[in-house]
């Protein structure tokens, strides 16, 4: 079952910074797909239930060095 | 870095302020380094603290270049990384540590100014309470807010937001609809009324009947909808993305290339500096994303940046007349009749009219049950919402038997084996009637006054008419010239005879009119208009005028807060009733215009004024850090400029 999820991270200091963690959800384990948009800092993950959950992702945003927020 | 040997509130302040912390003491102990290098035997403790400024700051660039890298992003953290590196390795310290401590001082800026425009939104966020009085069970209980039923009745007491979006069914306030639809005055909310969540009862207790709650609200919706408008891009932003992709690998090119040729490494470090456009990136998007956002402060939706920036080239503005110029509250000004009672005419009238969802239909409907012409209820049944029910006296119209609408025309209906034609002259030229002089002479004395008359035929014979008005907006006049003053054309679009619309134009001065038009010649003046090499804005209500909204450049939906069709499919929805926010929102567009060309303009000279310095050996790593870390905190600041226009 895919599930979406929904984070907010305010402290994107450039486009790049954005498409560089949007790349790692994108790689992240049972990711289908991922939406990182560096204007509003709003992320939007689409996973599989089964092989992903919020708290793993919410981590890949932390290792990337930004402050996920929930949205 | 371990902090787990800190108590733990110091390391929440760390995790939360490490930039600011890390620009800190990069800075200081950069000052340190470059002070002791003043000393004649300190020049190796100068080089070791400087290095340790570089460690410290760069630290955290490095680990997001190394990623930046692992997802095959050439981006700034990388070559600044390599920079520092670089120049570390020729012996270059001072440098070094400068580059780290201008970047992270640049870029912890730039994060906080950005974190400015992106939690405008989250304060809209926060305006609707988390908990509702809710009415269960004869008893008052407080729920979550999203949790309330729709049809649930929630009480909102005096100074209290309002949590859900529902109808007044008893009580009275004024309410402050600021946050929802921009409107500075308080509204005054009585049974009936629409009211929206995260709008602020200012003095009376109400009972709202819930028909949204949660994420679906009308301020939800808005919440969206903008959020959908900043992320999406618009053609310049999309431009300006394709030529960054191939700038940063050029200038790394030119980088590589001008160290073969000159063997200058400082001059090839430089231009890695440089290498990213970044105040070209982030310029457009900031000023768009600020314009949408103070638009959105001030009840105007806009679809997206592309809107934004066809809205600045707007040199025509149509509006539909009913509802949008006029207040859309037909009523009945006076009905005539020939060889039969008034009254009669009204009640014919009504009896046809009363399954139409015309706007005519339910100022008609209205009439016979203020005058109660039939001596009983009135009775709707999807048909046209009457509101007029007095004590002692109520109107039973009954049902037509058969009813037919002829768009833009009227009804033809039967009811006790009579005809009834209610209609303008081109539904009774269409029927073979003939209308006799007197009543010729009648409507064109109403409609010279503005007003709208229609026949009404019973089996064949003209037996009266009905004279309809609907109140100019008073703001009409003073927003069409304001337009014309700003240089933008203005029409009138209507459905209206010529001799109504005349009057009507003349009494806004408005620049044109066209008048007899059914909903498809409507399309049809503006698809003309844009031929003719014009950039179109079409005013109307966004429901029946839905298809010249959908041709025009730019659909502009007046008083959309109540309907969701309109916010979905505008390209700018006006969430107040209020014309004088077309002008206000045209001139904003003009303003984000020029406002992504400013920032364009530094980009572009920032950037070709930095090369040729650098390719000139004029400026060296850290000044070419600084002007290209200023270029960007100059377009934020700029484009944040909009929020406050």
């Amino acid at each position: 079952m895919s599930q979406t999820t929904q984070f907010r991270v305010l402290d994107f200091d450039c486009p790049t910074c954005a498409s560089v963690v949007e790349r790692a959800l994108e790689s992240t384990e049972g990711v289908e797909s991922a939406a990182v948009h560096y204007t509003t800092g709003r992320v939007e993950i689409t996973y599989d239930e089964n092989a992903a959950e919020p708290a793993t992702l919410e981590r890949t945003i932390e290792n990337q060095g930004y402050t996920p927020q929930p949205a | 870095m371990t902090l787990d040997r800190l108590p733990p509130d110091w390391r929440r302040y760390y995790a939360k302020h490490r930039k600011a912390v890390v620009t800190a003491v990069t800075g200081l102990l950069y000052v340190v380094g470059w002070s002791l290098g003043f000393l004649a035997d300190a020049a190796l403790a100068s080089a070791a603290v400087l290095v340790l400024a570089t460690i410290v700051g760069g630290y955290d660039i490095a680990k997001r270049g190394y990623y930046e890298l692992r997802s095959r992003t050439l981006g700034i953290k990388t070559l600044v990384t390599l920079a520092a590196v670089g120049a570390i390795g020729i012996g270059a310290y001072w440098e070094a540590a400068a580059v780290v401590f201008l970047f992270s001082l640049g870029s912890y800026l730039e994060g906080r100014t950005m974190r400015k425009t992106r939690s405008a939104l989250q304060e809209l966020l926060e305006l609707t309470p988390d908990t509702a009085i809710v009415r269960r069970d004869g008893e008052l209980v407080d729920v979550p807010a999203r949790e309330v039923e729709v049809g649930e009745i929630v009480l909102v007491k005096p100074g209290g937001k309002i949590p859900v979006d529902g109808e007044v069914v008893d009580g009275e306030s004024a309410v402050d609809q600021a946050p929802v639809t921009g409107e500075s005055a308080p509204v005054h909310k009585a049974d009936g009324d629409e009211v929206y969540a995260g709008t602020i009862n200012q003095d009376g207790a109400l009972e709202v009947r819930t028909t949204g709650a949660g994420s679906d609200t009308t301020l939800q919706r808005i919440i969206r909808r903008v959020e959908e408008a900043q992320e999406a891009q618009s053609p310049t932003e999309s431009l300006i993305d394709r030529f960054a992709t191939y700038y940063t690998p050029a200038i790394l090119a030119l980088s590589i290339g001008a160290f073969a040729v000159t063997r200058d490494a400082m001059l090839a470090l430089t231009l890695l500096v440089i290498g990213c456009p970044g105040a070209l990136v982030i310029g457009p998007p900031v000023s768009i994303v600020s314009a949408i956002g103070n638009a959105a402060r001030n009840g105007i939706l806009l679809k997206g940046g592309e809107h934004l920036e066809t809205a600045g080239k707007i040199d025509l503005v149509a509006f539909d007349k009913t509802g949008t110029l006029t207040r859309g509250e037909t009523t009945v000004a006076d009905v005539a009749g020939f060889g039969v009672e008034a009254d009669e005419v009204l009640r014919l009238a009504a009896v046809a009219e009363k399954k139409s969802e015309h706007h005519l239909a339910s100022a008609v409907l209205e009439a016979a049950a203020e005058r109660d012409v039939a001596g009983g209820r009135v009775e709707t049944d999807g048909g046209a919402a009457v509101e007029a029910t007095r004590p002692g006296g109520e109107t039973a119209i009954t049902d037509p038997d058969a009813f037919d609408v002829v768009p833009g025309k009227g009804v033809v209906a039967s009811h006790d084996g009579r005809e009834i034609v209610v209609g303008n002259r081109a539904l009774l030229a269409d029927e073979g009637i003939a209308v006799p002089d007197e009543v010729a002479d009648y409507v064109r004395e109403r409609e010279a006054g503005g007003e709208t008359a229609v026949h009404v035929v019973r089996d064949g014979t003209v037996v009266g008419a009905v004279a309809l008005r609907d109140e100019l907006r008073e703001a009409a006049p003073e927003v069409v010239r304001s337009l014309q003053d700003a240089g933008v054309r203005t029409v009138m679009l209507t459905g209206d005879n010529k001799r109504t619309a005349r009057t009507v134009a003349e009494e806004i001065g408005i620049d044109e009119y066209r008048a007899a038009l059914l909903p498809e010649d409507k399309q049809a003046a503006i698809e003309a208009f844009r031929e003719a090499g014009h950039v179109v804005a079409m005013v109307g209500d966004g429901i029946n005028d839905a298809p010249s909204l959908a041709t025009a450049d730019v659909g502009i939906a007046m008083g959309a807060a109540g309907t969701d069709t309109a916010i979905e499919t505008a390209d700018m929805a006006l969430m107040a009733d209020e014309l004088t926010r077309i002008p206000d929102a045209i001139a904003l567009s003009k303003a984000t215009r020029w406002n992504v060309y400013e920032n364009v303009a530094i980009a572009v000279l920032t950037v070709g004024l930095l090369l040729a310095a650098v390719l000139g050996s004029v400026v060296h790593l850290a000044g070419g850090m600084l002007v290209h870390e200023g270029s960007v905190l100059l377009v934020i600041v700029n484009g944040m400029r909009l929020l406050r226009y």
